[in-house]
């Protein structure tokens, strides 16, 4: 040994004394992976401009559903594309893009709050269901009962006694919608409830909220994220549908789906009225589902490497 | 096997009950019931006479069966029969008769008052929301026989015999019972039809009103049309009376008398279009075949081929169709069909009879569904391929053709099967949006328009034919499941 490119390196006891395993931490990982696609951190970049101008535009715009102040002005009317106007005006004169960034809003907070209502309620109440046998049995006859009622009377009922609006609307939206999340959730707990390792956890005495808290609920959270990522584009298709019938929302609340089913009729002479906000709900809703399943497979740590 | 189906079945049963406890507490108790005159002319008129308005909204609540009502009116008119002095001096406040009804009437529970200015006593009685249910279920199904008509005509026989209808066939016929064909052949499906044993959902109204809820969705829709008749009744060749379902009427009008040789006058007319029921199963059912055929194929073809260009588009199609609400992609469309190809737009343009009204609901009742399909087809497939034993089979040396085809296909269409039997029998619910966008009459919108306009026993009827068919179709999928995947029993429960 006497080549001058090698030289001796002196033994350290304590560093021999620890076990050499590469750093790990979950969060870090997931965002790690989260970060690697570019075209999900395109879509990152959008949904953010997209809820800032939803929440900032409709303040400075000052548009008001039930105020049409041009409705007296005929040469208003159906104006096309230009830059005072983006997406042109409706028939009652109002500047359509101030129109779809106003329903954009509510839509966005309906989908966001129903969706985290229906989802931690259903997470809590499905994990439990899952779990204990003796709930279950009482808990798979309430929702076959339930299921059963149809939606769309159960929502009617709620919104004809506690009127109509935003708060109501949640409420009724809300009412019944964690069942089929807890249902989901329920038989998910159930495949992984008796595995082996939740055996060994509960035979060392591990008490049944902590095993449902620590064993089973982060082995679910990729499923939980794409049950998320759906659930939000499913709220806000509600509120379409329910406005398409004529219920939900009160005028005085804006709101794309009573936009969408008004502009429908247009859609022969005036095209782009029809397009303006369900290619801006079609945006919002389609990243919305990218991220949401991107983080989900994300956060499944069989895909950290 | 036994046990478990009666047991099975009584839960079911309790389910049912519970529902229409549910939805009777809904419909009659937790909406307020001032709403039903939001909309209602007639009450605006009457808003300057206290009596009047306060006699017509009971009486229409009575009509909706939100409540039992009756006036002095009725109790004297009982007593003395119509205009004369007895039944004036009757309807006094402070005559012997009011005083007998209102004590017998606080007797039965019901609750007195008078009205405002002529002082007349009248009562109502609200029916609880499980009283209702049960009397609901009580009238449920009901059974024709000879002495079911209440007439007061002595010439009337009450008997059941075989007989010949006017097509010269073969029926069994009744005279005394509500129907006057029980049983009878003819050639349409299922050739053998019987008019004994009925389900009563109750009688609708506003709309459709005095008709009863299931003839309101099963029968014919439109213009009158002729059929003819092989044995003329009463010198008539052809008739748009359908004779088969015609029932006891006690009082005919000049008309019906010449018509009718007996008192069986209250029939039903052949109309040229299906009923909503039949319309929307005939697109409901030709789409689901349509989305089961094109939407597994594609499904496996995405998995087989992960990650490459074919499996790529299609998860973007998914995305897509997801996104987009349906009402939006049914008016596209319809645009594209109707600029494009021509097709009709609308339902009624061409009617019932042309296929072409057809093309376009179903079009967009089956691009939706098919990308739900391909959705959850890739996803059990690839949750399969990942299984020990699709390794085992690999290392075996199975082709990957082979592999796919007879170990993973066969356990991943599983739980797509499961829902068959549900997506089959829900044909006849009709599908919501692309039933209002494209004016169909069909069974879609029937429900919300009948929430919309207190239609409530027609609200409870198709409540009960919706849950009755969801736990029938649960069940049919279960059953199916057992059949193909020979692991699966039944009666084992619990556990996992």
């Amino acid at each position: 040994m006497q080549d001058s490119r090698f030289e001796f390196v002196t033994v350290d006891a304590r560093v021999a004394e620890e076990i050499e395993a590469p750093s790990y931490s979950y969060w870090q990982s997931v965002s790690k992976q989260f970060f690697k696609k570019k075209s999900t951190v395109i879509l990152l970049l959008l949904m953010v401009v997209i809820i800032l101008v939803a929440l900032i535009q409709p303040e400075l715009s000052g548009y008001d559903p039930m105020n049409s102040p041009n409705i007296n002005r005929p040469e208003m009317r159906f104006r096309g594309i230009s830059l005072q106007y983006p997406y042109g005006t409706d028939g009652v004169g109002n500047s359509v893009w101030d129109v779809v960034w106003a329903g954009t809003r509510t839509s966005l907070l309906v989908g966001f709050i129903v969706a985290c209502i229906n989802t931690s309620i259903g997470v809590v109440v499905g994990a439990v269901w899952g779990f204990s046998k003796a709930i279950d049995k009482v808990m798979i006859e309430v929702f076959n009962i339930i299921s059963s009622v149809p939606y769309i009377l159960i929502v009617t009922v709620l919104l004809y006694t506690f009127g109509r609006g935003f708060w109501q609307l949640i409420l009724a939206m809300c009412l019944t919608g964690w069942l089929s999340t807890a249902y989901f959730i329920r038989t998910q707990v159930m495949i992984i409830r008796d595995r082996e390792y939740n055996l060994a956890s509960s035979c060392l005495g591990t008490p049944m909220l902590r095993l449902v808290s620590r064993n089973i609920l982060p082995y679910l959270l990729s499923v939980i994220m794409t049950n998320v990522s759906l659930e939000i584009p499913a709220a806000i298709s509600t509120e379409v549908t329910l406005s398409f019938l004529g219920i939900g929302l009160n005028v005085a609340v804006p709101s794309l789906g009573r936009m969408i089913n008004q502009y429908a009729n247009y859609f022969n002479g005036y095209p782009h009225l029809f397009w303006a906000p369900v290619l801006t709900l079609a945006l919002v809703t389609i990243s919305l589902y990218v991220i949401g399943q991107t983080l989900a497979d994300a956060s499944d740590p069989r895909t950290h490497r | 096997m036994r046990r478990y189906l009666i047991k099975r079945f009584l839960r079911s049963l309790l389910s049912i009950f519970i529902v229409m406890t549910i939805v009777f507490t809904l419909v009659y108790s937790v909406v307020p019931r001032d709403r039903v005159f939001f909309s209602d002319v007639n009450i605006e008129k009457l808003q300057k006479r206290p009596d009047d308005y306060l006699n017509y909204k009971y009486i229409q609540w009575e009509k909706l069966g939100y409540l039992k009502y009756e006036t002095i009116q009725d109790y004297c008119r009982g007593l003395y029969g119509d205009a004369n002095g007895e039944y004036v001096r009757c309807l006094l406040p402070d005559s012997s008769e009011t005083k007998e009804f209102v004590s017998s009437k606080q007797e039965e529970g019901w609750e007195v008052s008078f009205f405002e200015e002529s002082g007349q006593a009248y009562s109502f009685e609200e029916i609880s929301p499980l009283k209702r249910a049960l009397n609901w279920w009580a009238n449920l199904i009901q059974i024709d026989s000879p002495n079911r008509v209440k007439s007061e005509e002595a010439t009337l026989k009450r008997q059941i015999y075989v007989g010949k209808d006017f097509n010269d066939r073969l029926a069994l016929m009744c005279s005394g019972c509500e129907n006057k064909y029980l049983i009878y052949f003819d050639q349409k499906f299922p050739f053998i039809h019987q008019n004994i044993v009925k389900l009563n959902l109750g009688v609708s109204y506003p709309t459709y009103s005095g008709q009863e809820v299931l003839e309101v969705i099963t029968s014919s829709q439109g213009e009158k049309v002729k059929q003819e008749l092989k044995e003329p009744i009463n010198g008539q060749e052809a008739s748009s009376i359908n004779y088969y379902t015609c029932r006891y009427k006690e009082t005919l009008d000049a008309l019906e008398k010449k018509n009718f040789s007996d008192h069986y006058a209250d029939c039903d007319a052949i109309r040229t279009d299906p009923s909503m029921m039949k319309i929307s199963f005939i697109m409901g059912f030709i789409s689901l075949v349509l989305t089961y055929v094109i939407g597994l194929p594609l499904g496996v073809y995405m998995a087989r081929h992960q990650g490459r260009w074919g499996d790529r588009l299609g998860q973007w199609y998914i995305i897509f169709m997801n996104a987009i609400p349906g009402l939006a992609y049914i008016v596209f469309i319809r645009f594209i069909g109707g600029k494009y190809f021509g097709l009709p737009s609308m339902f009624p343009m061409l009617g019932a009879e042309d296929p072409r009204s057809y093309i376009l609901p179903i079009l967009s009742l089956t691009l939706g569904a098919t990308a739900s399909r391909m959705m959850w087809m890739r996803r059990y497939m690839i949750d399969q391929s990942q299984m020990d034993y699709v390794k085992f089979a690999r290392a075996k040396g199975l082709s990957e053709r082979e592999i796919f085809s007879k170990h993973i296909f066969r356990n991943a269409i599983i739980p797509m099967v499961h829902g068959i039997p549900a997506a089959i029998i829900f044909c006849i619910s009709g599908a919501l949006i692309t039933e209002g966008v494209y004016g169909i009459p069909g069974m879609g919108k029937i429900l919300p328009d009948s929430i919309s306009i207190y239609n409530n026993s027609m609200v409870v009827g198709l409540t009960f034919i919706f849950t009755t068919l969801s736990i029938l179709s649960t069940f049919l999928g279960d059953w199916l499941l057992t059949k193909i995947d020979p692991r699966i029993r039944l009666e084992d429960k619990g556990g996992n």
